[in-house]
């Protein structure tokens, strides 16, 4: 397990990130690091400004104050693209998937593989079905390339969007509730995935509600209360106790 | 995907089959000629309908525009004497720009598809009729554009050249739908827009060129009806040919919501909408129940449809569950599940052409 804060090069370096829509002050003072292959969870209650905190990492909008490094160089984001192009990814909640086409379809989307035919560029089927295969296989999943995504259980629907982020090879990958909406049988399997990731060397943001995922996968754990950090702690420093009370004031700060 | 587009073609073959056992003047080769000069006239047009419908809009001005560009065609043959070849340049560039126009105001203003091509309807409709003053425009005696007539409304072997663009052009979109990357964007973007935004493709552009090609097409069909009829009266040319075209799209498997249909079966949509309307004529139906026919078909085709779905996706679902009894994960279980899962699940949009 990498221990927080003494790893070399963070993948991602927060510090000081502010975020003010208007007269709401959504984002005070944040700092945060996360290493390579490190998983975080984030934790927070509604409105405690993780939502906004990971848009504004995936590049949704900038922050009004404080920098962003990423791989120890600093970064400006002005478009989701821009943070997609140094490697990081976000799963959403919703999953943002095209549910009227194939799990391959939904893995190359955005980044289709072509043939050239003259002066045109087809779609390249088979080697995206192909490579949709592969990555399906690293992940240990039985989710079939040419299956529609809107016939699938929420458990594939996971592996589709997670294959999303192998196929650029983030190396961040931030997922927003990936657990909320799905079968408990299939949490397991999405909790292996988020497994297989950490293996590969990505670092994983899990952002979450449920305690019991939180503490299965996570090495570190960060809470936000009213737009700043309360805890950044190890977890094995921690109790999901101790988390809740931070999460809802009771404990101030940790 | 296919499955809709062979049960289409069978509906399409069956009432043709009956309709020619009652009267055979139906499948005399000069009926059918007359039909595929309709199918491809309405043909054009309804393609580039069918391209904004899978991205989850309407467009409601296409009537409009055949009528604006008409008399605006027409007048710079006629009056101001310009060679044929800039008047179609213009008419075409004509439709681009006022596709263009609402694309923007659709993709950049967030404006409702449905309300920005209404009042294109309004607009365009009124536009025409004011710099007309409402008189009938039409072609002299001189042949003003002869050359272009008989590309128009000529033939190939007695095959129209009006069926033949059409079948060009739904070639061409066949591919640009069904085989390019931008096809599949279209599909993506009509499902889930925001998914497709998520995934870096740049939907605005995406939805506002579906809208673009449909002026363009417009504009091609606007020659293509010019030189049928060789006169466009602007109060009542192209009158209602925008809900032709959605209802062949419909017909043809496009959802309204968005992300589904083909070029096949906007073609094929096409020809059992002309179908139809021939058949009123040629079995003696009184005239006046045209338009009944045409939309109690619709009706009775997109509710079978519906049920089929329903029922296939049934039939998924107890594979489904099949398929996942036996926790085995070998990856012959895998193969052996693998054909019947693709026979139950045969819906893959934008794969097939």
């Amino acid at each position: 397990m990498v221990t927080p804060h003494d790893a070399g090069l963070a993948v991602l370096e927060l510090k000081g990130i502010g975020k003010e829509f208007g007269a709401i002050r959504a984002l005070h003072g944040v700092d945060l690091r996360v290493s390579p292959g490190e998983v975080v969870g984030l934790m927070g209650d509604n409105g405690a400004g993780k939502s906004t905190l990971v848009k504004i990492i995936a590049g949704n909008f900038p922050p009004t104050h404080g920098e962003i490094r990423f791989d120890g160089k600093p970064v400006h984001f002005v478009r989701p693209i821009d943070a997609r192009t140094v490697g990081i990814e976000v799963v959403y909640q919703d999953l943002a998937l095209a549910d009227n086409l194939t799990a391959a379809a939904n893995v190359f989307l955005g980044r289709e593989l072509k043939r050239k035919l003259g002066p045109f560029a087809l779609l390249d089927h088979k080697a995206m079905a192909a490579r949709a295969l592969e990555l399906f296989g690293e992940l240990r999943s039985e989710t079939r390339p040419h299956d529609l995504v809107k016939q699938m259980s929420g458990g594939q629907r996971q592996a589709v969007a997670i294959a999303r982020t192998r196929l650029s090879n983030a190396k961040l990958v931030m997922m927003d509730e990936p657990t909320a909406a799905i079968s408990v049988r299939q949490v397991e399997q999405v909790l292996s995935l988020i497994h297989r990731l950490k293996e590969q060397g990505v670092a994983v943001m899990l952002i979450s509600h449920r305690m019991p995922d939180v503490f299965a996968v996570c090495d570190r754990v960060v809470v936000m209360r009213r737009g700043e950090k309360r805890a950044d702690k190890a977890i094995g420093d921690t109790s999901p106790e101790e988390v809740t009370s931070l999460i809802t004031g009771a404990k101030e700060a940790a | 995907m296919m499955k809709k587009e062979l049960g289409l073609f069978l509906l399409l073959a069956v009432i043709s089959a009956i309709t020619g056992a009652i009267n055979p003047a139906f499948l005399s080769f000069v009926n059918l000629l007359n039909m595929a000069n309709l199918i491809g006239l309405f043909g054009v047009f309804a393609l580039g309908e069918g391209l904004v419908i899978i991205t989850g809009g309407i467009d409601l001005s296409l009537g409009s525009m055949f009528a604006l560009l008409g008399v605006v065609f027409i007048d710079l043959l006629t009056t101001y004497q310009v060679p044929w070849p800039f008047a179609l340049l213009l008419v075409l560039m004509g439709g681009l720009a006022l596709g263009g126009i609402q694309g923007f105001l659709i993709t950049r203003l967030k404006m409702q598809p449905f309300i920005v091509t209404l009042c294109g309807l309004l607009i365009y409709r009124g536009a025409a009729r004011y710099y007309t003053s409402d008189s009938t425009r039409g072609f002299g005696y001189g042949d003003e554009a002869s050359t272009l007539s008989n590309i128009a409304s000529g033939n190939v072997a007695g095959i129209p050249n009006t069926f033949i663009f059409l079948i060009i052009l739904a070639v061409i979109l066949g591919v640009l739908l069904h085989r390019s990357v931008y096809g599949r964007w279209l599909y993506a973007v009509g499902k889930n827009e925001e998914a497709a935004r998520f995934s870096g493709i740049r939907t605005n552009l995406v939805i506002a060129t579906a809208y673009v090609i449909s002026g363009g097409l417009a504009g091609v069909s606007t020659v293509l009806f010019v030189f049928y009829t060789n006169s466009v009266s602007p109060s009542s040319f192209g009158n209602f040919y925008e809900l032709y075209a959605i209802a062949a799209a419909v017909l043809g498997g496009c959802s309204l919501r968005g992300g589904e249909g083909s070029i096949l079966g906007i073609v094929l949509g096409t020809a059992l909408l002309q179908v139809l309307q021939n058949l009123v004529n040629i079995l003696g139906i009184p005239n006046s129940l045209n338009f009944a026919v045409m939309g109690t078909v619709i009706l009775i085709g997109v509710l079978a449809d519906q049920q089929l779905q329903a029922r296939r996706r049934r039939k998924a679902a107890l594979a489904g569950l099949a398929r996942t009894a036996p926790k085995s994960k070998e990856p012959t279980i895998r193969q052996s599940a693998s054909p019947h899962g693709a026979a139950a699940l045969p819906t893959s949009a934008g794969d097939q052409a």
